[in-house]
Order: structure tokens, then sequence, then C-alpha cells
């Protein structure tokens, strides 16, 4: 999109606004953020997508004219990295199954708490674990996980088990890690839509002679759908794209794509190949997020 | 019927368990900063202030805090300026270019943190502009990832302002510049000291996008913790970990009461 095509449209439906600015063109005040953008955003993406597509040649980070599919092609062929890849998917899928679990509950919760003290407290601690930084609240987890932390010393304190249980540097504490992180953005996609629905609709279920159960199964549960899809997509497209969590969680046992993307430049320098497995990373949050996006607009389009 | 009576004991039990998945994490570092032994173990060894001090005094953690809390300063300034300054045109504006440059706006949330970091780096290397590995380069990087934060709380906070009343003021003979100073600026200030410390939180807990920018030896603290975390649990870096959560607690109270965080959050 050019700036002229903004200036234009802008010209035609904020007539009455850049009057209020006293001619003072409106559009002015987006183009600083518009330039940063343009500069340090789109062209270093796509330079990077151009560079996946250039040969790989170790310690040059050259772009070249010479256009090839090499890198896609080794990715895609080569077991150890579309098994990455299916490795991605798979705990992403797995990670948003185990958080909407978890995370629908609470975000019913916060959705059905009126109290306007309780509530403010429940969605600042939802935001605050939110906004920590990852590598706090992993070091938190490696303690509780480790061989010789909280968990295995108090399980072998008691006596219940004679050897630590393998909690962590495998899959399943990558898993752990992730529900971790991405559960504070699973119940801030559902609220909304919970609250959204009537409480007649339920209550009008259970007048007619369902159980609690009942009527949150057949009524309040499909209504929910949409907020279920779009935290669902939003925590896959956040599982993927971690680097700190696997790495951690994982102590490299566990290779998923942004793991090879590191290795990749900084171990190996082999740039172009790097941003070919940075390409495939991107595009399939990008799907996600689409879906995502879709989603969410047919949430809040069917909101009153 | 919406109250808690609604909600079944199973759901109860549920949610108190996410709960608990969000904040042990949180609780076992303040716990293992203020320990008196050097591992956190079960049970406890008893409480001290020997890891505070430590960090206090650590040229590693409280060096790297410090660079943190200067470079989200420095991110927070810029982001904040662009992005109130893009808020009020995308707030003004309707159409299709409004909508496209929100969505463009929007995209570093969407672009893995891994990958913006790389295409920066490939982007300062390739160019040999040199902004790899240095502090205004890292700065860059921040202020893409913070810039759709500040964009979607200070539009927000102006959902529903009213535009009549800068009108009213032009009117009375206001210049356009006192106008926006006295009326609008102040009607939005809050929505924008949020976003601020969005802004402010979000950069000095990045570790994605900071990975491939990094400047040697000048580590911001999640970096640093994570290159201790390979190695071992220091509790001098739990001690700089109930630091940054106070800060993020803190922030986080304050912005509550700031603006509307369901209408930030879109939930």
């Amino acid at each position: 999109m050019s700036i002229s095509e903004g200036r234009i449209l802008t010209r035609k439906a904020g007539f009455s606004v850049s009057e209020a600015f006293g001619g003072f063109r409106l559009w002015w005040l987006v183009l600083p953020a518009f330039l940063f953008f343009l500069a340090f955003f789109l062209v270093p993406v796509i330079s990077l997508l151009a560079i996946s597509l250039n040969k790989t040649v170790p310690g040059v980070v050259t772009l070249t004219s010479n256009l090839t599919l090499d890198n896609f092609v080794r990715i895609f062929t080569r077991a150890i990295y579309y098994e990455a890849i299916i490795r991605s998917i798979v705990i992403g899928v797995v990670v948003a199954a185990v958080a909407l679990a978890l995370g629908y509950p609470l975000a019913f919760l916060i959705a059905k708490t009126e109290h306007p003290t309780r509530n403010t407290i429940l969605m600042v601690l939802v935001l605050s674990a939110m906004q920590l930084d990852m590598v706090i609240r992993m070091y938190g987890l490696m303690v509780l996980m480790g061989d010789t932390g909280l968990i295995n010393s108090a399980l072998m304190w008691l006596g219940i088990t004679s050897a630590p249980l393998p909690l962590m540097y495998n899959t399943f504490g990558v898993v752990v890690g992730l529900v971790q992180v991405t559960l504070p953005f699973m119940v801030l996609s559902l609220i909304g839509i919970i609250r959204a629905i009537h409480p007649s609709l339920e209550e009008a279920a259970r007048s007619l002679g369902a159980t609690r159960g009942e009527a949150f199964r057949k009524v309040v549960l499909p209504l929910s759908m949409p907020g279920i899809l779009a935290g669902s997509l939003l925590v896959f497209a956040l599982s993927i794209s971690s680097y700190v969590v696997p790495a951690l969680m994982g102590g490299w046992k566990v290779v998923v794509l942004p793991i090879h993307i590191y290795q990749q430049i900084a171990e190996a320098g082999r740039w172009q190949f790097g941003a070919a497995v940075a390409a495939v990373l991107f595009v399939t949050s990008l799907i996600a997020v689409f879906v995502y996006h879709r989603a969410a607009v047919f949430t809040s389009g069917g909101r009153t | 019927m919406r109250d808690e009576a609604a909600v079944s004991p199973l759901m109860k039990a549920i949610a108190i368990l996410a709960l608990v998945v969000l904040l042990l994490p949180v609780a076992i570092v303040v716990l293992a900063g203020l320990n008196a032994g050097e591992y956190l173990t079960f049970p406890p060894q008893g409480l001290s202030l020997r890891w505070v001090w430590a960090f206090l005094s650590s040229p590693t953690f409280m060096g790297a805090y410090l660079y943190s809390f200067v470079l989200a300063l420095v991110t927070t300034l810029i982001s904040t300026a662009l992005g109130t300054l893009a808020s009020i045109y995308l707030s003004r504006s309707r159409g299709r270019a409004a909508a496209a440059l929100r969505g463009f706006f929007m995209l570093p949330i969407v672009l893995p943190g891994v990958v913006l970091g790389l295409a920066l780096y490939v982007f300062y290397v390739s160019t040999d502009i040199g902004l790899a590995r240095s502090f205004p380069g890292l700065l860059i990087g921040h202020v893409l990832v913070t810039f759709p934060f500040v964009v979607a709380t200070v539009t927000a906070s102006m959902v529903g302002f009213d535009l009549s009343l800068e009108e009213a003021a032009r009117s009375l003979g206001a210049s356009p510049w006192t106008a926006f100073r006295k009326i609008t600026l102040r009607l939005i200030a809050p929505g924008i000291s949020a976003g601020s410390i969005f802004a402010f939180i979000i950069s000095f807990g990045q570790f994605e996008t900071t990975l491939f920018l990094t400047v040697p030896n000048h580590e911001p603290l999640p970096m640093a913790m994570y290159i201790s975390l390979r190695y071992k649990f220091e509790p001098t870096a739990a001690a700089a970990g109930i630091f940054a959560i106070a800060l993020v607690a803190l922030s986080t109270v304050v912005s509550a009461r700031l603006v509307s965080l369901r209408r930030v959050f879109r939930a």
C-alpha cells in the first residue's frame, strides 16, 4: 500500500477531522511510524524471505539474484528437518489442548465473577503472570521439576519414589513449560465470549430439566466454540514460535524449529538455510494466526 | 444467575489448578531468592536476605537489570511517541488505508520473535550499517515488538472519545495545537500512560527478539538469566527475578487503574 493511497482515503473520510487540526493533514501523524516499520520491519522480513531462496554458502550473507528452492527441498526431504516440523506441530497441538482444558474453567470462573474487586484481582493475577519475563518463570519451573528439584526431592523424602522421575529435559518438560507460558492467552481469549453468552440461555435449559452439567455441555460449551478456536490457534502459534522454553525445559534434546534456526545461524553460520527454516516457521504460524483472526472476527461479529 | 454459584465444584477445582500453574513458578522464584541455603530444597532451609544483597552487588545481574531498565525506558519513550501519533491517525480515520495500516502495525505480534530478531540481524549484517549486535540495533527490535501494544492500548482508550469537545475548544478560539494539548491529550493521557507501561514491561522481559540482537558482554536481564540457567540455578538470579516480579506486578496494578484491561486485551 502506498502512502499517497492513504492520503486520498484519509481526505475522503476524515475531512472534518483534518479541519479540526486546522488544515494539518492527519496522515502526517502516522508517517514516522510507517517509515520506521517500512525500513526496519518490512524490508528486513522480505530480505529474510529472499535470502532463504539463495544457495546456502556457510559464513556468507549477501543477497544474490540466483534464486533456488534448494533449502526448502532439503527441509522437506531430510528427516532431521521435517521431523522437527512435525515435532513442533504435535507439541503445539498438545499444548493447545492442555491449555484449553486448564484455561476454560479459569476463564469461566473469571467471567462469572461479578464482584468487582475479586474480578480485578483475578485479571491482575492472569495479566501479571502473562507479562512476566518467561525466563524467570522457567527458572521457577526448573527448580520445581529438575532431577533434584522440589517435586522429586519431596517424592523421595516421602519415600514414594526411589529414583527421580524424568520431568524435565524431555518433551514432557517442554509441554509443561509452554502450557505455563501460553495459559494466560487462552484465558483472555475465552473470557469475552463466555461473558457474552446470555445467562438466560443456561437458565432456560435448567428450567426445562437439564442438569447443570447438561446445560453446560449442550448450551454454554457450543456457544463458546469461536473463543475456543481462537484461543487454541493463538496458543498453537505461540507454542511453535517459542525458543526459550524448549531450550531450557528441553535442554536442547527436544529439537523444534526455533532451535534449528538458532543452530543453523549461530553455530553453523548457514544463514540461507536458517532463513529458510525461519520462513517455514513464519508461514506455519501465519496460517494459524490467519485462521485465528477469522475466528476472532466471527466472535466479535456474533456479540451483541 | 451470573455468580460463582453457577460454577460447578469440578470447574472451580480445575480453575484453581490453572492459577497454581500460573503462579507457583513465580512463587518459587521468590522463595529461591529469599532462601537461606545455596539451593532450594524440600523441606526449605529458612529465609535470608543474603541473595538479595548478593544481587545488589553482583556486576552480572545488577548490571543486566540496569541495562534492561535503560533499554526498556528508551524503548518506551520512542514506542509511546510513535505509537500515540499513529493512534490519533488510526482512531480518527475510517477507510481501508487506516484498517490496513492497523493490521500492518500488529504484524510484529504475529511474527515469531526469533524470526523477527533474525530478520533484523540478517538485515544489519548484509547491509553493513553498523547496527548488528549494537544498542541501537537491539533498541529497534524492542520498539517493533512493543509498538503494537502501545497502539492497541491508546486506540482502545480513544474509543468513544467525543471529537466535539475538541471542536468546542476550537470554536472558542483555541489554536489546533492548544485544543489538542489541553483537551485531547488530557483525556487520552491514562491510555498513553497504560500503553507506555505495557511497552516497558514487554521490553524489560523480552527474550526471543533479543536472542540474535544482544550486544556481547552487555546482556539484558532475561538473556543474563538464560545464560546462567543453562549451567546452574544461581540464587542471585532468583533474587534478580524478585525485583523483576515486583516491577511487573506493580505496573499491572497501575495500568489496571488507568484503563479497562478487558478493552485492551479484547477479553
